[in-house]
């Protein structure tokens, strides 16, 4: 639920935890941005950080230039100052993305951990098996038949929380136990109802069920998408998977790394919360891509 | 170029045209756009309906509500409304359709053209010598690369004249000289500067370079996606092609002609040609896909 | 002439720090880096008359030892690593004129675990992001976005404080750290984000038990071996979406310090941690406790001490004020 008021949280004596709701849902995840964008553009003095979520948003401030209570007594300001969500807009690009799923990468990934971690199920078949799909074509179907929302970046430079906007694409994957001590970049990764891009050979919990060529975060900054930014994504950006086969992979991977790879983002729709809710309501939630 | 002042024309007795300028820019496309969701929007007395084209709008009218003179003062101060161009904000419907590029149907259309008609290269390989393009696997990359733009729903039932959205995937070519006599039904053809889609079985003159088998019309609206409409697209919304196989293809079709085929169409955005415009300017007109 | 200092042998996880670190990228997934033990790292560099800014050395538990091509001025402050210059022992906590080919070189810590080396000028490596602490974990900062390297030759700025580095001062004992070996320590922590996610006997017992830090503890995270956790009923009573155990939560931020408890392993996320995850904060251990956690070794034992915002802010600006030339005799 959105709590009717937020709450402030004490993080030792220079964060704020501000928790907005306690589910995932994408409203509430809107309004973080939302409220996050117009904070910063206040310019609080002490303020010197804001670190956005799901649910909630982690404040740091100075405590010599603002107190914790007029932090919150500011922040809680804005925060009624909002309007409603229904008018709200956002100018969203959106990133296509291409996968292969299913793939040889991930499967050599899973196959080392059960060698030398423990033996278990085949990602792809933990998805297929838990959702109920047909197989493979159909887990690949489902997952790039929507667009994802990125709702926070976190744990981990460059990666992205991606949750799907079309609820009828929303699946499920419990997270590995224990976590795998590496993950190959690039993998298309889901756990709980979150998909991600892995940015880097980092360890991870999520089931993988793809893999993309395509770099989310280059600290070298070869490519022109990172001319500005280390990071593809941005709370706020929304991705589009598409599938490929092997051979378009290796294509896409030769131009990446040849340095001349160029990513695909469209920016200039705006995304219009009212819409959304519009939109939601003509989907039958029986039916599945 | 753009007329300083929108032209209007009389046609026949019962319509009347306004003409923003007389090339394909696509602004012209976006004025016509405009103009037609402010009819809409006003609900004006008398008009019986729009037809939106390149650069231009047909408007048709009952004379024995509004005269001639009162519809187009009207329409000019509708005019005067929309603001500059970079101003205009519509809805638009993002429809991702898949597609086999390359496909076997089209390919056994064009041969038979090229025995009984006139000989011809295979259109793919055609258009892709044609842009200087690598191959016409480049060229599929290319057309599915970016968004392209409904201009009109028009010709025949359905069928939407598109054109690229991104700079860097326009695709030019010539029409077929003589035309063909038939048409593989869902074909993808490209001439000039447009895509589109053939909605029925019947002659053209585009190049043909894949095939969808998802329907854009149905007349007796047996699917929930048509339930108050005919035709699925409309001039300004958006259509994304997605490359798939030929088996994905045979699945797609069985669904589409049992009727649990699920339409992949997102409205929940704005376009804002302001947007468009600074997005266009960041191009780097170097970079391909 | 440029100074530079070659690196001999670079010891156990020797990096370039700045104070206060990364700022501005949180939000991409950058953590703040740093010095983990600020208050000796900033007062080496008052020792050595540069800015607050200035990069300086972070050694840990094994020091390194360095080869200085010219004339500066240098101080070591934190863990007792018995630093010695050409052979001869080299005081702590004080500024030290070090001529020009002459060798400092560091065994294992004594007493503490980290050490800080500044030197009038400051290291110059460029800056990342912002900052030239160094984040290991992506690469960024630094020497090349790691630890130092046996053979590398670190470059020196010319900056404000080059020259004006003074020989001779010290800090007054009372200025400093109280880093001693004594294998127990109180930590001040501040209650929340999450204690609500914790029973009220649960809270009792972390307050009231012995925590030891274990051996695979480091700057990213420092995990704690001790009696189990007691959730309350919110901790059960939840959307699927926060995760099965009641110490999932919906992924959120973390604070600097917070005590992360995944499962019943509760982890201090410290300055190289996670921006964010799926665990809950019951307590956070604030800024001016931060110096007592560098200062330990593996196998020491944690009692908690629970303090309010206020305190702990008042407690960080007391430190704060020792980190300046009024601490210099």
């Amino acid at each position: 639920m959105i709590y009717d008021e937020p709450k402030f949280l004490p993080g030792g004596d220079r964060f704020i935890e501000m928790e907005l709701g306690n589910e995932l849902n994408f409203d509430l995840n809107f309004l973080v941005h939302s409220l996050s964008a117009k904070i910063r553009e206040a310019e609080i003095t002490g303020l010197i950080e804001l670190l956005p979520n799901m649910a909630s948003i982690v404040i740091s401030y100075d405590p010599d230039l603002i107190s914790f209570s007029d932090l919150k007594r500011e922040v809680l300001g804005h925060y009624h100052n909002m309007g409603s969500l229904e008018g709200m807009e956002l100018l969203s690009p959106i990133y296509y993305i291409p996968v292969l799923y299913c793939d040889p990468v991930t499967r050599g990934c899973w196959e080392d951990y059960c060698a030398k971690i423990g033996e278990k199920e085949y990602d792809c078949d933990v998805l297929v098996r838990l959702n109920n799909l047909d197989g493979y074509e159909q887990l690949a179907r489902i997952h790039s038949g929507t667009e994802y929302w990125v709702a926070a970046l976190g744990f981990y430079p460059g990666l992205a929380s991606l949750i799907a906007l079309d609820p009828r694409c929303r699946l499920t994957a419990p997270k590995y136990n224990p976590p795998r001590t590496w993950t190959a970049k690039g993998t298309i990764g889901y756990g709980g109802s979150v998909t991600c891009v892995y940015p880097a050979n980092t360890p991870g919990g999520y089931q993988m069920i793809g893999h993309t060529p395509v770099p989310v975060c280059d600290m070298d900054q070869r490519l022109p998408a990172f001319s500005q930014d280390l990071a593809l994504l941005r709370p706020g950006d929304r991705v589009r998977f598409f599938p490929v086969g092997q051979e378009e992979y290796d294509y896409v991977e030769r131009r990446v790394t040849a340095g001349d790879y160029v990513h695909n983002v469209a920016h200039y729709a705006k995304f219009s919360i009212r819409a959304y809710h519009e939109w939601l309501e003509t989907l039958d939630m029986k039916e599945r891509f | 170029m753009k007329f300083d002042t929108p032209k209007f024309m009389p046609g026949g007795d019962h319509f009347i045209l306004v003409q923003f300028g007389d090339d394909a820019s696509i602004d012209l496309n976006f004025m016509a756009l405009g103009l037609t969701a402010a009819i809409k929007a006003e609900e004006v007395t008398g008009v019986v309906d729009t037809n939106p084209s390149y650069n231009s709008l047909v408007v048709e009218y009952e004379s024995d509500d509004i005269s001639y003179a009162d519809l187009q003062t009207e329409l000019a101060h509708l005019i005067d409304g929309l603001g500059s161009v970079e101003n205009l904000e519509l809805d638009s419907r993002l429809a991702y359709l898949p597609v086999v590029y390359l496909d076997p149907w089209t390919r056994d259309c064009v041969a038979d053209y090229s025995e009984k008609i006139a000989p011809r290269e295979y259109d793919p390989d055609f258009v892709a010598d044609v842009n200087g393009f690598e191959d016409a696997k480049q060229l599929a990359r290319i057309h599915s690369g970016t968004e392209h733009w409904v201009v009109a729903v028009c010709s025949t039932p359905g069928l939407p004249l598109m054109r690229a959205l991104d700079p860097r995937c326009a695709i030019t070519s010539p029409k077929y000289n003589p035309p063909r006599t038939w048409t593989t039904l869902g074909a993808i053809g490209v001439g000039g500067l447009s895509s589109s889609i053939y909605t029925t079985p019947g002659p053209g003159g585009y190049n043909l370079i894949g095939r969808t088998p998802v329907p854009l019309w149905d007349p007796r609206q047996r699917h929930p996606v048509f339930k108050d409409r005919v035709v699925l697209l409309d001039a300004a919304d958006r259509v994304k092609f997605v490359p798939i196989s030929e088996e994905e293809f045979e699945y797609t079709e069985a669904r589409v002609a049992d009727g649990s085929y699920e339409f992949n169409i997102t409205a929940y955005q704005r376009f804002s040609v302001g947007a468009y415009k600074k997005w266009v300017s960041s191009l780097n007109q170097d970079g391909q896909f | 002439m440029a100074l530079s200092v070659e690196v001999i042998k670079a010891g156990l996880e020797t990096s370039v720090q700045d104070f206060p670190g990364r700022y501005g990228f949180w939000e991409q997934g950058f953590p703040p880096s740093g010095p983990f033990d600020m208050w000796s790292f900033r007062l080496a560099n008052v020792l050595v008359g540069n800015g607050p800014e200035a990069a300086g050395l972070e050694c840990q538990f094994m020091g390194p030892t360095l080869r200085f091509s010219e004339d500066c001025v240098v101080a070591f402050t934190g863990a007792e690593m018995n630093p010695t210059l050409d052979g001869e022992a080299f005081p702590m906590w004080e500024s030290v004129a070090v001529t020009a080919g002459q060798v400092l070189a560091c065994g294992f810590a004594r007493v503490g675990a980290r050490a800080y080396l500044a030197i009038s000028g400051g290291i110059d490596v460029p800056t990342v992001l912002g900052a030239r602490a160094t984040f290991h974990m992506a690469g960024v900062g630094g020497m090349e976005g790691h630890a130092l390297k046996d053979g590398q030759s670190l470059n020196v700025g010319a900056g404000a404080g080059a020259g004006a580095g003074v020989p001779g001062r010290r800090v007054k004992q009372d200025c400093r750290p109280a880093i001693s070996d004594n294998k127990e320590w109180q930590i001040e922590v501040v209650q929340g984000p999450n204690d609500d996610w914790i029973a009220d006997d649960g809270i009792e017992r972390f307050l009231t038990s012995e925590w030891k830090l274990q051996a695979r503890s480091n700057r990213t995270g420092y995990r704690l071996e001790g009696p189990d956790w007691i959730f309350a009923d919110k901790a059960s009573a939840k959307g699927p979406e926060h995760g099965e155990h009641p110490s999932n939560i919906l992924d959120h931020g973390y604070p600097v310090g917070s005590i992360n408890l995944c499962g019943q392993t509760p982890i201090i996320l410290v300055n190289d941690a996670p921006s964010a995850g799926g665990f809950i904060n019951p307590f956070t251990v604030p800024s001016a406790a931060f110096w007592k956690l560098a200062q330990s070794k593996p196998n020491d034992i944690y009692r908690f001490r629970r303090v309010s915002v206020d305190e702990a802010q008042e407690l960080r600006r007391s430190i704060d004020r020792l980190c300046a030339v009024e601490s210099i005799a």
